[in-house]
């Protein structure tokens, strides 16, 4: 089994390696990459000049605002429009019969409306838009429009939905799909299991609460709609957009502005659609939007809830042998990126462990509630929470030490994860002993300041597939030119959602260029401009990106050394071309600069443009069996360790120390690195012990930062990052990913230590005070 | 400098027996002035408009941001009279013969505030978007007390949200900033 994958890997390698070293004299330390360059765009956003989408805004533009369902299940019998129209200041109030295109959206099922015709589904389902002089006027307008409604009966839980007579959602029943995965025989197996160990554990629902909220403007000049809002995804929005509102592609350009955070929060389509339509209805006006956050909330998909029914089988000597795993997965009202999301949950389901015989169901169910799709960790996430929590369990089960359990069962380079892919650099063990050692776990200590607080010390490890995977055509691309001023223009649609993918270019190039990172020039994010680089989710710009800029920076500077070896009449594999001057490695006295090159090439007539796209295959999982030699094209590995103290009297846990270790193959940036480890572990202690979207009859109880609470600067501790590099053969310089793997990592280490400072286990999130408490009180 | 009170401008808007013009919007507004960063801002404002969006859509400096809207996140912070103020929680009357420092009153021309400056050197500005509201907490802190705690550091900073950075850098910036200021003094 290990054969193909292994080839293929090594071809792989060789391709890779062919493809980007460009000269025989390239050797020495990198001067770019691998340094923590200070962010390009920090002093802009540290004095307030950068633009994001609701800095856009002018007092003449015109403003739209969107009526939202007033039920979470309903018919629409009729939506009179009159009222609104009538009032000063109104131009404008659209519904679904405004709409040209197919009226539909969604990122993998077209399954939601832009403007509900016949039915809402979730309380953040639109009806009509309203375009108006100010905003206070259109909100005025809103509530001038009369929806006649016949309510449904909502469908409020998983049980419900399931009910054989349970009220329909969509046409074709509740359940969106199934997922599925057999390795081995996991009954048999787990019947003869010497130990087994049996949990349900739920988690909840989150937001990405990222603080730039949606906002933006566009415009429709008769030749091309304009629109102007931060998204994840810019290329796939257009075609969203082009589809639904019936426009050609090539009318359509979408510019990023600065984006505040996304998260997985601006993959779904939000105010791109609406602004699009409105202006689209209103030739030559521009049209701003914005929402406020309860509207933010409201609308904007979640974190998945997830209840995980998990069985783990093992051997007297800890060796595991069985899991059986059924994944309940509350969709909310429409698919979003539902089906991805189960797949990651059922490939990452016993994350880094070697389990010989897994059987896993993973089942989406409509509700009435809000639709859930991408967040930070999407699907592996929650798993992760479950098969470390049984972990813990089965170590105090078997009396092991529960890191000496985890080390026993760690996947081991040229083992196959759940999937059956193997994995040829597996670099868990490694994560975990760094942490280990870093906090001495053989010798932590106990003793608290008071006998009603108790300490405990969790542990976990990730084991995280990079990209969209399944065979899915994941691809990006990218274009560096030389200007006549001497400056390489990076071109890529990448988004710059916060994480610094704007250094992440720019190092690149500068690096394989052989220019410093001044004379590098980022051009993101604007469908007219810049090649389509796929989506910034999934861990994969760096590793994708990076990938395609390195190649395209590579090419163009084999154009660069052509026109080199021309006019100083040397020979072309001589020439290096460094800090931004070109020159041959013997004779270094005759150089010339990127100006220089640069109206050399244009008097030779060279455009000295580069394009590239880096698109590295992976293989579908089987419907039935969920094996795949190549499910992801690569795997990222971390390891995480959390000491806190539980007070039993008020239930409140206090993290004393915090280590995370990834293994990004390269830092590109290390300071970043950091940045997006110490990020996504305070976002994983939101969701271990804070964060949750209350929802009550289809409604959000807490659609406001006052009681959806976000971890402050007094709930993170020092996190103490530990960056490993072993190089993948597939990255830029051999860099990997780091944006989803230390959230994966945090959830599950914190509620382990909490389990072992209580001794009780934590079976739903989050860890709230009163939670833990009555855990503490009542759970047997 | 002599300026109305928001209780004058009340009191004579009381005086025309709450009447209202709905043809001219100018009645609707109330005269305000006030100190933005070093310069005296004299201008009408719709009484029912927050400091924020006023800032913003009114006078064009979008560098102070909005993102809660409920005084949760200080996003949104200027200092009023040297006071971190939730500016989407205040009327823009209210600053009414008040002094306000926005984020871009810090900068000298290209020299940066030694806060801002440890903020990018940092690495404490991710997606920059709580970074001016940061900037201000720290400010209005550092001006009060040039050598907090790290009690006093969380105190004066709690009332920020950031969701990217972890908190970490932002730490570690502000310290920086507060030993640098705390050399410059000797």
């Amino acid at each position: 089994m290990s054969q193909p994958t292994d080839l293929l890997d090594k071809a792989m390698a060789q391709l890779h390696v062919t493809a980007k070293s460009s000269s025989a004299y390239e050797s020495g330390p990198m001067k770019v990459v691998g340094k923590s360059a200070q962010r390009l765009d920090a002093v802009d956003k540290a004095t307030g000049k950068t633009k994001y989408g609701q800095d856009l805004f002018d007092k003449k533009f015109l403003f739209a605002k969107v009526l939202r369902a007033a039920f979470p299940h309903a018919e629409i019998l009729d939506i009179d429009t009159r009222g609104a129209k009538k009032l000063p200041g109104v131009i404008a109030v659209l519904t679904h019969k405004d709409v040209t295109g197919t009226n539909m959206h969604g990122l993998i099922r077209r399954d939601q409306e832009v403007l509900c015709s016949k039915k809402v589904r979730y309380m953040g389902d639109a009806i009509a838009i309203v375009v108006a002089k100010d905003e206070e006027t259109a909100v005025a307008a809103l509530k001038k429009i009369k929806v006649d409604y016949k309510p449904l009966p909502a469908v409020l839980t998983m049980e419900d939905a399931l009910k054989p007579d349970a009220p329909k959602i969509h046409a074709e029943g509740n359940v969106l799909g199934e997922k599925h995965l057999r390795r081995g025989d996991a009954p048999k197996a787990m019947s003869e299991a010497d130990v087994v160990v049996e949990d349900v554990i739920q988690t909840q629902t989150c937001d990405h609460a990222f603080l730039d909220l949606e906002a933006g403007r566009a415009r429709w000049d008769g030749k091309m709609l304009t629109i102007e809002v931060p998204g994840q995804w810019l290329h796939e929005e257009r075609r969203l957009i082009a589809l639904a509102l019936g426009l050609p592609l090539e009318k359509l350009r979408i510019i990023q502005p600065a984006t505040g955070g996304a998260f997985g929060g601006r993959e779904d389509i939000s105010i791109q659609i609406y602004l699009g339509l409105a202006a689209v209805k209103l030739k030559g006006k521009t049209i701003c939007m914005r929402y406020s956050r309860g509207e933010s909330m409201i609308a904007r998909h979640k974190r998945h809830p997830i209840r995980v029914h998990y069985k783990l089988g093992a051997k007297k000597d800890g060796t595991l042998v069985a899991a059986q795993i059924t994944f309940y997965v509350d969709k909310g009202a429409y698919a979003s990126t539902g089906i991805a999301v189960m797949r990651k949950a059922s490939s990452h389901a016993t994350g880094p462990y070697k389990v010989p015989n897994v059987w896993v169901d993973v089942i989406g169910v409509f509700t009435n509630n809000n639709p859930c799709g991408a967040m930070r960790g999407f699907g592996a996430a929650q798993t992760a929470i479950a098969y470390e929590g049984l972990m813990d369990r089965l170590a105090v089960k078997l009396g092991m030490d529960k890191a000496e359990l985890r080390m026993k069962n760690l996947i081991k380079s040229g083992d196959a994860v759940t999937t059956g892919q193997i994995v040829p650099h597996a670099t868990g063990v490694e994560c975990f002993e760094a942490v280990l050692k870093k906090i001495d776990w053989k010798h932590r200590s106990y003793e608290t300041p008071a006998p009603h607080l108790k300490r405990g010390y969790g542990v976990s490890i990730v084991c995280f597939g990079l990209g969209y995977g399944d065979g899915f055509p994941d691809a990006s691309r990218a274009r560096c030119k030389l200007t006549q001023d001497g400056i390489v223009e990076v071109y890529s649609s990448g988004i710059d959602v916060g994480q610094g993918l704007i250094n992440m270019v720019s190092q690149i190039a500068a690096e394989e260029v052989g220019v410093p990172l001044e004379k590098v020039r980022p051009i993101l994010a604007d469908t007219l401009l810049t090649p389509e680089s796929g989506s910034s989710s999934a861990t994969r710009q760096t590793y994708f990106t990076g990938s395609a800029v390195q190649l395209a920076a590579s090419e163009l500077k084999k154009q660069l050394q052509d026109i080199a070896a021309a006019h100083l009449e040397e020979l072309v594999y001589e020439i290096k071309i460094e800090n931004g001057e070109a020159y041959n490695v013997f004779r270094p006295q005759k150089r010339m600069t990127l100006k220089e090159l640069a109206r050399e090439g244009k008097k030779r007539g060279f455009s000295l443009d580069a394009l590239s796209v880096y698109k590295p295959p992976t293989m579908p999982e089987d419907t039935k069996t969920g094996q795949s030699m190549r499910a992801f094209v690569t795997y990222l590995f971390g390891s995480h360790v959390c000491q806190l103290l539980v007070d039993t009297e008020t239930g409140e846990v206090k993290i004393e120390r915090y280590i995370a270790c990834h293994d990004v193959g390269k830092a590109i940036n290390p300071d970043q690195v950091i940045g997006q480890i110490q990020g996504g572990v305070t976002q994983g202690i939101g969701m271990a012990l804070m964060e949750e979207v209350v929802m009550k009859d289809g409604k959000i109880m807490n659609p406001g930062f006052t009681d959806y609470i976000l971890p402050t600067i007094r709930d993170v501790p020092e996190i103490e990052c530990i960056i490993l590099e072993n190089p993948d053969p597939g990255g830029p310089f051999g860099a990997r990913g780091i944006g989803e793997p230390p959230l994966i990592g945090c959830g599950p280490a914190i509620l382990s230590a909490i389990y072992d400072a209580i001794g009780k286990p934590i079976r739903e999130l989050p860890a709230t005070p009163e939670r833990v408490w009555r855990t503490i009180q009542t759970t047997p | 400098m002599k300026t109305k009170t928001v209780a004058a401008v009340y009191d004579r808007r009381k005086k025309t027996n709450g009447r209202r013009s709905q043809s001219a919007a100018t009645a609707d507004h109330w005269p305000l002035q006030f100190k933005l960063n070093g310069k005296t801002v004299a201008k009408k404002v719709k009484p029912t408009q927050t400091l924020l969006d006023f800032l913003r859509i009114e006078l064009g400096l979008t560098g102070t941001k909005g993102a809660c809207l409920e005084g949760e996140c200080g996003s949104c912070y200027v200092l009023v009279d040297g006071k971190p103020m939730n500016s989407c929680m205040m009327l823009a009357p209210q600053v009414q013969g008040r002094e306000v420092v926005t984020i871009e009153g810090l900068a000298h021309g290209k020299k940066l505030d030694v806060i801002q400056q440890k903020f990018v050197e940092c690495g404490a500005v991710q997606c920059g978007y709580c970074t001016p509201g940061l900037i201000m907490a720290a400010k209005a802190l550092l001006a009060e007390n040039p050598h907090p705690s790290r009690e006093e550091f969380l105190v004066g900073m709690e009332g920020n949200i950031c969701r990217c950075t972890g908190y970490n850098k932002i730490m570690r910036a502000c310290e920086q900033a507060a030993d640098e200021m705390g050399l410059k003094k000797k």
